[in-house]
């Protein structure tokens, strides 16, 4: 993989399928333990069952390590960064309750905050992260933006308003042609055929 | 007790002297300290009767590994997150009416938190065996070298045939024992025992560390460092006993200086790597209280899906630290007001996938 | 009596299914790799391209195929988790037999010697058809090849078929009416090229994860998605135009919009007139079949099917998708033709981006198929009845055409068969269908009917559980042939490690087999090459062409596409690109499709359509996933998807248990309480045997020409019952 590589996210396109999750366990820095969440969304009118894979942004500026009492969450030159320091991580939950991205896991049997750290065993070997590798949707994907640019659609997001906080990631997500922060409170989906699949308000 | 909502000292800007960005308090705690250890060693020693010149070099280095750490843990525990759960740690421990059941469980949460490291071996058995070995290995090693240091061990002769030694420890005879029984070659040979036992973990780590890719990618160069040091403090230790037992003690002095220099050059390196975690992991067993204590107070619960989350003073007190750090998750009160800490890790992550799907065209 | 020798608790408590949750040694262990064998996934069609780390003779974990191009590393749950069928407490380790107090381990000789012995026994008292053998699509093409010869040659039983029965027939037929060949036309590259994709019953994000990604390229490019389904399925949510159709009304809603079609002329007249025939047919028999009418059968308003349709007809190129929704039906044929038809009037076949598609399920689904494991078939694809291609297998093989027995009965008939007396005695190879045919009470009581009963498996399944003599067999990885893609791909699936214990290859049982049976002079291979090697001969000539296809070349060309009658022959990704048709005019032929209800109507007794399916993390009769703990966590037990209308109606409540009874068996399992089906509709998947099986439920009725079982269709009733899913 070339050094400007980049993983992006697509939550829109989720399948449900737990590949990643399956995926995420096989990674070396946390073998046996699966990273990724896959969060049932109670989204648009049918209300159940959407899915969606969160893996860590990544923050230029991240809120977990800043809120770590324990001084244990650390970016590395790439700035990814990793699970939290074994030595120093207290397990206290601060960083799971800051991250706006609702990332960070903590293993209790353990004491010990984990999360992704983009697979970095296989990216600092040149390979993609378990999960966007396996990804059958796309959903999760890693490339350079300009494979992104030939094949897919859409424009590159890494800026996020969670209300007054503007956050910027090195993960990105994809956005539709229109470019611009991705506020998380944002408004309903339009209206289509999702609002009642099965004609129940139609005489059929 | 209410946590202060004080601003973080600001590293100072660049063009001003070096000094002026020092934490003053950490210099003031940091150089106590100093002179505190200083006159112990003046009185433990018996007015340096008994200081060892010999050991001058490691006192310097202990002091100065005095310095930094204090300077840093200073620095370390003042700052806004740290100051709130430390604060929340002695509320828990001492202000809450549980005080002497809290001192009786003391003992218990130091050993399962602090010496049996169980958290270490549910990750693994050979990693904990290895943490293990090293942790008593400089535990041992600490018990000897500091004491000796300072002049507050030292050991007498008792009677004329060299057979029998009493331990003085500031000044006043403790055990008497004889230097050919085991415990008189334990007595002597302590620090071999501990730098064997550092060995072990050392290599311990090192084999798994090199067969773990997982733990290769993730490798900082610090990690290898405290292996390297620890390692080289202990075969440097070891030689000077092979020198003085079975090569009549050729290479002695050189292997004293070798010796001494991986010490002090140790010792000057706690503050600032890895090994700072000694310091820092006590604060485990304020948190076990805290926990405690949070398990019975009311929970946050989630503006989004209306379960319980967190403890909500564990949230509030997030609240009023990250504006200390420069983050505004505040809501605009047209928007729902409150904040983004409101909702829960899962909702967190259903808003951004909601907002984002939203953004390509929905879906179902 | 083929009757399980102990109660089922006893057995599971012996064999299981227990779980593997980690690799050997552990998660934390990280010894060296000795190699990496390329290989395929072994559960599903599509065959995505896998690496299997082994240490010590143990597979001992995965990378996925950067370099196959079908999946180019992607992989679903179940391929990622593959590798940890190997080293399983379950696995069988040597050969058993049926005693009172269990199966006990014996000899080869002994337990082959059995098997030879009693079903030459009945085959003396009761006639050479009084013995069956049942095969399985999972199997690499070569033993599905030697299981035909044993069957023909060895036991000289008209009795031989396979599980694809219940699987690709109805595709089968409604191809090889159409176009004279069994196999989809396209290759997957050809996907992403489709201006519009029309995916109907296909729960594609389940069933066949990594076309996800085929469609979505296509979606990038600009692409309109429909889809039809009972179910708003994960692929459905994000489509253009969604067709929620009454389970069982595929042909009506698909001849609806060809009536549509031609209604408003937006058939492609010169295609039809060129390269096709029997349309005029095919119209009038959809002529009464207005979307005003479907809509009363479907319960698709006739807006949306118009609307489909023209979406469907809009645009230069389209492909269309349908897997076992549409072909697990007693009209699967119809509703293949109907989807056929519709490809043919926008002369959608033969260019880059066009044509219908099956999507195939099992691992060799496609290749399973094609070399004489189905009852009147012959390797080649070629017919057991037509007397030329009797003679030209027949002179491979060395023996006499009239050796070779007549067409016999199907997969379901020779459980029929067994029930009525007539089979006595059963040899069954990578088939569980106990958990995997309909009405599964009868299945049971048919094989505790066999005097015979010897199933080759790695697992003792619950269909072995019912056996005299179980040969322990191979995995997937543990023998090495060649199986085809549901593209038509063949791929070379290579050996990673050696079965352990006393198991053996299912290649060489079957070969000892024969040889025991007295056909040495068919079974003298030393290898599995000199199989393939004459099954490419066999093949040679036939509409399933091997004969150029060298093992070396499906190495280095990632596979090979048939029919490659030459070793010069770069294979076939696309079929018919000339648009000529192997059908006797040599033109694609519309076949009509009047409307037949499904076999079985709801009624006042039984109110609801229940229908059944897979979830991704399960293959099949769950053997084999079922053993493997991630996989199971992810789906720990069927659950009955029921649409909140009906929930409210029932007062049950997501979690609640709830009865589904249908004519033949009722069911108990938790609801799964989502607005995501028909309210007049009931989903459960079928992976589970015993007390969970949704196959307790399901009819039985037969396609009359493809003879698959309408799995997808049946009528029930549902209650509540007291107690919670625990």
């Amino acid at each position: 993989m070339s050094d400007d590589a980049v993983f992006v996210i697509d939550h829109s396109r989720c399948i449900g399928c737990r590949a990643c999750v399956q995926a995420c366990e096989e990674c070396g820095t946390h073998r046996g333990r699966s990273m990724i969440h896959l969060d049932e969304v109670d989204a648009g009118p049918l209300g159940s069952r959407q899915t969606a894979p969160t893996v860590c942004m990544h923050c230029t500026d991240p809120t977990c390590a800043e809120v770590c009492p324990a001084d244990a969450i650390k970016q590395n030159e790439d700035g990814v960064v990793q699970s939290a320091l074994k030595p120093r991580c207290i397990a206290c939950s601060n960083c799971v309750l800051a991250c706006p991205f609702g990332v960070p896991k903590v293993v209790g049997e353990i004491d010990l905050m984990m999360k992704c750290d983009l697979c970095l065993d296989r990216t600092s070997a040149g390979s993609k992260p378990m999960c966007a590798s396996v990804c059958p949707s796309d959903a999760l994907w890693y490339g350079t933006p300009e494979e992104f640019a030939a094949t897919r659609v859409g424009t590159l997001g890494d800026v996020f308003a969670f209300g007054d906080q503007a956050v910027t990631t090195r993960v990105k997500v994809v956005l539709g042609e229109e470019p611009g922060p991705l506020d998380v409170l944002s408004g309903r989906a339009p209206a289509s055929w999702l609002d009642d699949p099965f004609a129940l308000g139609e005489a059929s | 007790m209410a946590v202060t909502a004080q601003p973080e000292p600001r590293p100072a800007p660049a063009g001003r002297p070096w000094l002026a960005g020092l934490d003053r308090r950490g210099v003031l705690v940091g150089g106590g300290l100093v002179v505190l250890l200083l006159v112990l060693v003046y009185v433990g020693s018996e007015g340096l009767r008994w200081f060892d010149a010999a050991l001058a070099g490691y006192l310097v280095g202990t002091l100065l590994a005095v310095f930094g750490t204090a300077y840093r843990y200073v620095v370390w525990v003042e700052r806004p997150p740290t100051r709130a759960l430390r604060a929340r740690g002695w509320q828990a421990f001492w202000g809450s009416g549980r005080r002497l059941r809290n001192l009786a469980r003391l003992p218990d949460v130091l050993w399962t938190r602090l010496v049996g490291q169980g958290f270490i071996r549910s990750r693994s058995l050979s990693r904990w065996i290895a943490h293990q070995c090293v942790f008593w290995g400089c535990v041992l090693a600490a018990l000897v070298t500091f004491p000796l240091t300072f002049g507050w061990l030292h050991f007498e002769s008792v009677g004329q045939d060299d057979a029998r030694y009493r331990a003085f420890v500031a000044g006043l005879g403790t055990v008497e024992f004889e230097s050919r029984s085991v415990a008189g070659w334990l007595m002597f040979h302590a620090l071999d025992v501990a730098a064997v036992l550092v060995l072990v973990g050392v290599f311990t780590f090192l084999v798994r560390r090199l067969r773990d890719p997982g733990a290769l990618a993730v490798e900082r160069s610090g990690d290898f460092l405290v292996l390297a040091g620890l390692f080289a403090v202990s075969v440097t230790g070891l030689m000077l006993t092979v020198s003085s037992l079975w090569m009549d003690g050729r290479f002695y002095t050189f292997l004293t200086n070798v010796h001494a220099a991986t010490v002090i050059l140790g010792l000057l390196y706690i503050p600032f790597g890895k090994l700072f975690h000694i310091f820092q992991r006590p604060g485990t067993v304020g948190l076990a209280y805290t926990k405690e204590r949070w398990a019975h107070e009311e929970a946050a619960t989630c503006r989004g899906c209306g379960e319980p989350y967190a403890p909500a003073t564990q949230v509030d007190d997030l609240r009023r630290v990250l504006p200390e750090l420069g983050f505004d998750y505040r809501i605009d009160p047209a928007r729902g007001g409150g904040d983004h800490l409101g909702f829960c890790p899962r909702c967190r992550r259903a808003l951004v996938a909601r907002a984002q799907s939203l953004r390509v065209g929905g879906f179902g | 009596m083929a009757r399980p020798p102990l109660p089922e608790e006893e057995l599971v408590a012996r064999f299981g299914p227990h779980r593997n949750d980690a690799p050997p040694d552990g998660w934390q262990h990280h010894g060296p790799i000795d190699r990496e064998v390329r290989t395929h996934c072994c559960f599903c069609g599509q065959q995505c391209g896998i690496l299997l780390k082994v240490a010590g003779d143990r597979v001992v974990g995965f990378e996925p195929r950067y370099d196959f191009p079908f999946n180019r590393g992607k992989l679903c749950p179940k391929g990622v988790k593959r590798y940890l069928q190997d080293n399983h407490p379950d696995r069988l380790l040597d050969p058993l037999v049926r005693t009172p107090a269990g199966f006990e381990p014996v000899s080869w000789d002994e337990a082959l010697g059995r098997t030879v012995r009693e079903l030459r026994r009945i085959q003396a008292e009761h006639g050479p058809d009084a013995v069956a053998v049942l095969g399985g699509a999972s199997l690499t093409t070569e033993k599905s090849y030697l299981l035909g010869k044993l069957a023909r040659l060895a036991l000289g039983t008209r009795h031989i078929d396979y599980n694809g029965r219940l699987c690709m027939v109805s595709a089968g037929v409604g191809y090889k009416k159409a176009f004279g060949v069994d196999r989809a036309p396209n290759p997957w590259s050809d996907i992403p090229h489709a201006d519009v994709v029309f995916v109907i019953g296909a729960n594609i994000a389940d069933c066949a994860p990594i076309t996800t990604s085929y469609i979505w390229r296509a979606r990038d490019r600009g692409a309109r998605l429909i889809v039809a389904d009972p179910r708003v399925t994960p692929i459905a949510r994000t489509a253009d135009l969604f067709l929620g159709l009454r389970p069982g009304t595929d042909s009506a809603l698909l001849s609806a919009m060809l009536h549509h079609l031609i209604a408003r002329d937006l058939v492609d007249h010169d295609f039809v007139a060129a390269h096709t025939e029997g349309f005029e047919a095919a119209a009038e028999a959809v002529a009464p079949q207005s979307p005003s009418w479907a809509a009363a059968i479907t319960g698709v308003p006739a807006a949306r099917i118009e609307e489909a349709a023209e979406a469907w007809a809009a645009p230069d190129t389209g492909m269309l998708l349908h897997a076992r929704g549409l072909e697990h039906q007693s009209k699967g044929v119809v509703n293949v033709s109907a989807a056929i038809n519709l490809a043919l009037a926008c002369g959608r076949i033969g260019r880059r981006g066009c044509g219908p598609n099956m999507i195939t399920g099992q691992g060799n689904g496609q290749g399973g198929r094609e070399h004489g494991q189905k009852c009147d078939q012959l390797p080649g694809g070629r017919d057991l009845a037509d007397p030329r291609h009797r003679a030209e297998v027949a002179a491979v093989w060395g023996c006499d055409p009239d050796e070779l027995p007549a067409p016999g009965h199907s997969a379901y008939e020779i459980l029929e068969a067994i029930e009525r007396g007539e089979i006595r005695g059963l040899l069954s190879i990578c088939f569980n269908p106990v958990v995997s045919l309909p009405d599964t009470a009868r299945t049971r009581a048919a094989l505790e009917r066999l005097e015979h009963f010897t199933v080759i498996d790695f697992f003792l399944s619950e269909t072995a559980r019912h056996a005299d003599v179980v040969l322990a067999g191979s995995l997937h990885e543990e023998d090495e042939g060649v199986v085809t893609t549901a593209e038509g791909r063949v791929v070379k699936i290579n050996a990673a490690v050696p079965p352990p214990g006393n198991a053996r290859r299912d290649t060489e049982i079957l070969i000892e087999l024969g040889r025991r049976l007295g056909a040495e002079r068919y079974f003298p291979y030393t290898s599995n090459r000199e199989v393939f090697e004459e099954l490419r001969r066999a093949s040679a000539g036939g509409v399933a062409d091997y004969a150029g296809i060298t093992w070396e070349r499906l190495e280095a060309e990632d596979g090979v596409f048939w029919p490659c009658p030459h070793e010069d022959h770069p294979g076939t990704p696309r079929l018919f690109e000339d648009l000529r048709f192997p059908t006797p005019s040599g033109r694609a032929r519309f076949v009509p499709t009047p409307w037949r209800p499904p076999a079985e109507q709801t009624d006042e007794e039984f109110p609801i359509w229940f229908t059944t399916g897979r979830v991704v993390s399960q293959y099949l009769s769950g053997e084999q996933t079922r053993r493997i703990g991630q996989l199971v966590d992810q789906y720990p037990e069927p659950l009955c998807e029921v649409h909140p209308r009906l929930a409210e109606f029932l007062g049950v409540v997501d979690g609640d248990l709830v009865r589904v009874t249908s004519r033949r068996g009722s069911i108990e399992l938790p609801a799964r309480v989502t607005a995501t089906i028909r309210p007049d509709t009931v989903f459960v998947p079928y992976h589970w045997g015993g007390r969970k099986a949704a196959n307790q439920l399901t009819n039985p009725a037969l396609d009359p020409e493809s003879r698959i079982p309408e799995f997808k269709v049946c009528a029930v009733r549902l209650e509540r019952v007291a107690g919670r899913a625990t």
